[in-house]
């Protein structure tokens, strides 16, 4: 067996007690509530009768241990649980918000990236003008919160022109045109901090290998500037970019929970909102882990890609 | 050679120059605070009929918001609960995270395992979704959002300290204060952690900058500061549902906190060239 193969099987199974670990932090959540959990959650709903329904499905009545594999073997059946207030089976609540959370991340990560990785490599190659240009452009877009930036937007782009709805949602298997101008504001509020963090890196990572003796050696060699740049530079450069991606990816996770909530997406973000609001612990539950499940194996698969990329990972691992 | 030490020393001067900025504003920022009382030209609390909505003028130089309070009056006093809570957030997660990174570091094997795998867990979620999930169990507050941010930051600190913790116990007077007999304890206090704190005062400058962001996006979604607190967070919710009538409202709220993220982002930019050569808090 390579060892490259060795660190990604390792890596595979190094993400098993991490999943574990995280559906039992999952799972101690709606246990580790002050009081009554159920109480709490059904409010002035919290008849005895209610309560001890609620409680034997939640198999509360019993010890933490059966809880915990009870919850684990239905989980591993797809069996989310349901909401107690509309009580929608949880995994269609999540079925209908996950695909317009990740339309949102993934429209916004390749803003991003359309934008920030050009913009990266002309910072690294070009004159003064060009740095401070988008020196500027990443201190603003780090030091702008996306909320408020959306906001902007709206007053901007919505309230004054009037080319954009400022908040709302049609599917995109309705109406494409449609949903793609809902989601405008949104993927574009989402995209600029992160445009400017993978700008940032793209920046660091291309002056580092520009630097490198391979490329003095290339130069050298009279290969053309351009070459350089995009066939060589850029791709020793990929790595240190795939990883913020990745973490980046966790990043926007986090941010379209306020960015649904502020434009009306009915996403996962907003779902945990509103359940976390009306104390609605199962649904919170359920949209925490579906979030954090993704996030793990986008790290994952970020780990995997940078082992593929960066080769220098056989000689760390058989060390 | 020259080149080099040019480049090293313009980094350094806009290094400096960038810290100096940033701690200017910071400055600023920490008196306004600490003078709202004094400097607010009107109670940030106080309802006023006869200026819902209106517009700038002198005595109220961000106008007034949806219930007629001064919007100038209110971004002071929000200054205390944004930078306490950046500033508190941040100073505990370094007194947890800064002893467990050391420790790990230094120790290594069995006591690095042991301390960093639950540490590393708290990685395995967003750090929002973190922060969100404390506060369904806990319930919305500014102090339960300081706590909730200070576990955020809690994994990245000790990861932090520890990685500069492996670079400087392989330098040469941490074996040279070993052979003169300083005890394993004394080496690791009086030698590893002031060597290995560079890094993490970076961290904790930028770190303290997301921190205001958090916490007006944990205030803005309701799950932190409760009304009526001042909070630029609060504001920007309020702001939002009278953007169109009232943009002053949402405008000033927003640019505070963008000033106060900028400032310690200068900060941190800037030290980073004097603390962390490494890289190592990138």
């Amino acid at each position: 067996m390579s060892a490259r193969t060795r660190y990604a099987l390792e890596r595979l199974l190094l993400t098993i007690p991490t999943l574990l670990a995280m559906s039992l932090f999952v799972f101690l959540l709606i246990r580790l509530v002050p009081g009554d959990p159920v109480r709490t959650m059904l409010g002035f709903r919290a008849t005895p009768a209610n309560v001890a329904t609620i409680r034997h499905q939640l198999h509360l009545d019993e010890p933490l241990p059966t809880q915990y594999i009870a919850w684990m073997g239905a989980l591993l059946h797809g069996d989310l649980g349901r909401d107690y207030i509309s009580h929608a089976p949880l995994s269609q609540l999540l079925g209908e918000a996950l695909p317009v959370t990740l339309e949102l991340t993934l429209l916004a990560m390749a803003l991003a990236l359309a934008v920030g990785l050009p913009l990266g490599v002309l910072a690294a190659t070009g004159r003064g003008p060009v740095r401070r240009l988008t020196d500027g452009f990443v201190i603003a877009g780090v030091s702008i919160p996306d909320f408020w930036l959306g906001t902007l937007l709206v007053l901007l782009f919505a309230a004054t022109l009037e080319w954009l709805p400022p908040s709302g949602y049609v599917p995109f298997t309705s109406d494409p045109v449609a949903n793609l101008r809902y989601m405008a504001l949104p993927v574009l509020t989402l995209a600029v901090g992160e445009a400017a963090y993978i700008l940032r890196t793209t920046r660091g990572a291309m002056e580092e290998t520009l630097g490198a003796p391979f490329v003095t050696f290339l130069r050298a060699k009279g290969l053309p500037e351009r070459a350089i740049v995009f066939r060589h530079a850029l791709r020793n450069a990929s790595v240190p970019i795939v990883t913020v991606v990745g973490i980046q990816f966790g990043v926007l996770l986090g941010g379209a929970i306020v960015i649904e909530t502020l434009f009306g997406l009915p996403g996962v973000g907003r779902l945990t909102v509103t359940a976390i609001n009306q104390r609605n612990y199962t649904v919170v539950q359920g949209s925490v882990l579906v979030i954090a499940t993704m996030f793990i194996l986008v790290n994952l698969a970020t780990d995997l890609l940078y082992g593929w990329l960066d080769p220098r990972i056989d000689e760390v691992v058989e060390r | 050679m020259s080149a080099v030490s040019t480049a090293v020393r313009s980094v350094t001067v806009r290094g400096n120059r960038r810290t100096r900025a940033g701690a200017a504003i910071l400055a600023a920022l920490v008196l306004i605070a600490l003078l709202a009382p004094v400097l607010a030209p009107h109670d940030p609390n106080a309802i006023d009929p006869s200026r819902i909505l209106a517009g700038p003028d002198l005595s109220h130089p961000f106008g007034s918001d949806a219930l007629g309070r001064d919007v100038f009056s209110r971004v002071l006093f929000a200054y205390r609960v944004s930078l306490a809570v950046a500033i508190g957030s941040v100073l505990l997660a370094l007194a947890v995270g800064v002893p467990l990174g050391l420790i790990a570091g230094y120790f290594g094997g069995p006591v690095d395992s042991l301390l960093m795998r639950p540490v590393d867990l708290l990685l395995a979620l967003p750090a929002l979704l973190l922060a969100l999930s404390l506060i369904s169990v806990i319930g919305p507050g500014t102090w339960v959002a300081l706590f909730a941010i200070a576990v955020i930051y809690l994994p990245i600190m000790a990861r932090v300290v520890r990685s500069s913790v492996l670079r400087v116990v392989n330098e040469e007077y941490v074996a040279g204060a070993g052979a003169r007999g300083v005890s394993r304890m004394g080496v690791m206090v009086r030698h590893v952690l002031p060597n290995s704190l560079g890094p993490s005062l970076v961290q904790a400058s930028v770190l303290m900058g997301f921190a205001i962001q958090i916490e007006a996006a944990l205030s803005f979604l309701g799950l932190g500061a409760q009304p009526p607190t001042p909070s630029l967070g609060l504001m920007l919710a309020d702001g939002y549902q009278v953007l169109q009538q009232a943009p002053w409202a949402d405008i000033f709220p927003g640019l505070a906190i963008a000033i106060a993220v900028l400032a310690f982002m200068l900060i941190g930019d800037g030290m980073r060239a004097h603390f962390d050569p490494h890289g190592v808090s990138r």
